[in-house]
């Protein structure tokens, strides 16, 4: 009999790509090897979520507006660097890190810390600040006495010229920074990524086997990896094996 | 072949396949590599031709390496490079193995085989062993040979492809397969020998 492969339409076929049955057949072919990455990964993924410290990031916004209009977003720009760099000192930084209860996880504050100046189309300027902490409250308490402290420190300079020729600013806190969710769903996250992860790993690492292998395990195996249809199996008998 | 043989069945099965397939009358068995099995598969499928009733001819067509004379336990002073000199039909320089079944194998293989078994007189010599005979089989060189010769990989009507279930590796086969259809070869199908 002839197998599956009918004879006229699969010479013309197609032959660059493995199929997607080729793939799921060496897939199920080497369950075993995928499945095992895939624990592996998965595992590993869990036991380094539920074992690391988790890391929570809350925002707030601090406006900044000069005395002096600017129409151009880089002159905007450049004044929130300007004020920022007036403003921003490491004293600034001890006492964020004082009134937020350091002890409680925030010890590289550099570190953990992202403040970005934004400007936008209409004529807004600001910046942005992030701070990351072990704890969901400590971030958000960071991020919002770091807020606090810099508009404070702006009306300070009390209209004075700044480097740039620029009379320096009004500045307000735009929103305050709210404590993030605790997810107790992140470890299973981790681990469905690097599951999926490992399938990809696992499938490719399968596909690289089945290529180099020189086992056949049968007639669907040929057809599927030679796409051409199998006309004779000839068991493994003959006692002397001819050369040819 | 021994009718109580276990591969009797199996061989059976490859030759009605064979058959079944529309205008084949002579087919190149070759293989990607040496050594998976291409000229048992040969006297096996003309084994189970001549036991069908059928009429069938192997020629020995590998002179790289001739392999038929040595399977069968016969000499090789005469056969298929014989008859482009001899000016007679390939019939007289083979010998029945079996009711039905011609067997010719290479005879003797001169210096520079390959370029002996171009061309037209080879093909002519096996289109005239054809008449009266279900299928000629024809013991090729191994596929990277068969694509460098117009002869073997477009003068017949078909060509079989022997892989070796737990030797022929994979990517090999794959790589050959395409090989073939790239080159416009009429493959008709795969032999898989060796199966567990």
């Amino acid at each position: 009999m002839v197998t599956s492969t009918s004879r006229r339409g699969w010479q013309g076929g197609r032959r660059d790509d493995p199929s997607l049955a080729e793939v799921l057949y060496v897939l199920q072919g080497r369950r075993l090897l995928v499945l095992g990455v895939v624990l592996v990964l998965a595992g590993t993924a869990l036991l380094f979520g539920l074992f690391r410290e988790p890391v929570y990031t809350a925002e707030a916004a601090v406006s900044l507006a000069p005395q002096d209009e600017l129409d151009d977003e880089e002159a905007r720009e450049a004044f929130v660097q300007e004020v920022q760099s007036v403003v921003v000192t490491e004293d600034l930084l001890w006492e964020v890190m004082d009134q937020t209860d350091a002890k409680a996880g925030i010890r590289e504050f550099p570190e953990l810390s992202d403040i970005r100046p934004f400007v936008t189309s209409g004529g807004g300027a600001g910046m942005l600040v992030r701070f990351s902490g072990p704890e969901p409250e400590l971030a958000a308490r960071a991020a919002n006495v770091y807020a606090k402290l810099f508009v404070e420190r702006v009306e300070l300079l009390d209209g004075g010229q700044l480097d740039g020729g620029v009379t320096a600013a009004n500045a307000a806190v735009e929103h305050k920074a709210t404590p993030p969710e605790r997810s107790s769903l992140r470890p299973l996250i981790f681990a469905a990524v690097a599951a999926g992860a490992g399938l990809l790993l696992g499938g490719a690492a399968a596909l690289l086997l089945e290529g180099r292998a020189s086992g056949w395990r049968g007639v669907r195996d040929a057809e599927l990896t030679l796409r051409a249809p199998v006309l004779g199996t000839i068991p493994d008998y003959s006692p002397t094996e001819d050369a040819g | 072949m021994d009718p109580g043989s276990p591969v009797r069945r199996h061989y059976e099965d490859l030759a009605n396949n064979l058959l079944s397939l529309e205008g084949i009358g002579s087919v190149v068995v070759t293989s990607p590599e040496p050594g998976v099995g291409c000229t048992s598969v040969c006297v096996g499928l003309g084994a189970a031709l001549a036991g069908m009733g059928r009429r069938a001819a192997v020629v020995d067509c590998n002179l790289d390496d001739p392999q038929l004379h040595r399977m069968l336990g016969e000499s090789n002073f005469v056969g298929l490079t014989s008859g482009p000199d001899g000016g007679k039909s390939l019939e007289h320089y083979g010998y029945e193995a079996v009711p039905g079944l011609l067997i010719v194998p290479t005879g003797p293989v001169p210096p520079g085989p390959a370029s002996r078994l171009e061309g037209a007189g080879i093909e002519q010599a096996v289109r005239d062993l054809k008449k009266g005979r279900d299928l000629v089989v024809l013991d090729a060189p191994v596929a990277g040979r068969v694509l460098r010769s117009p002869t073997f990989s477009g003068g017949f009507d078909g060509v079989l492809l022997v892989v070796h279930a737990s030797r022929t590796p994979k990517s090999l086969a794959r790589e050959t397969t395409d090989d073939l259809l790239d080159s416009g070869v009429n493959l008709l199908g795969v032999v898989l020998n060796g199966c567990s």
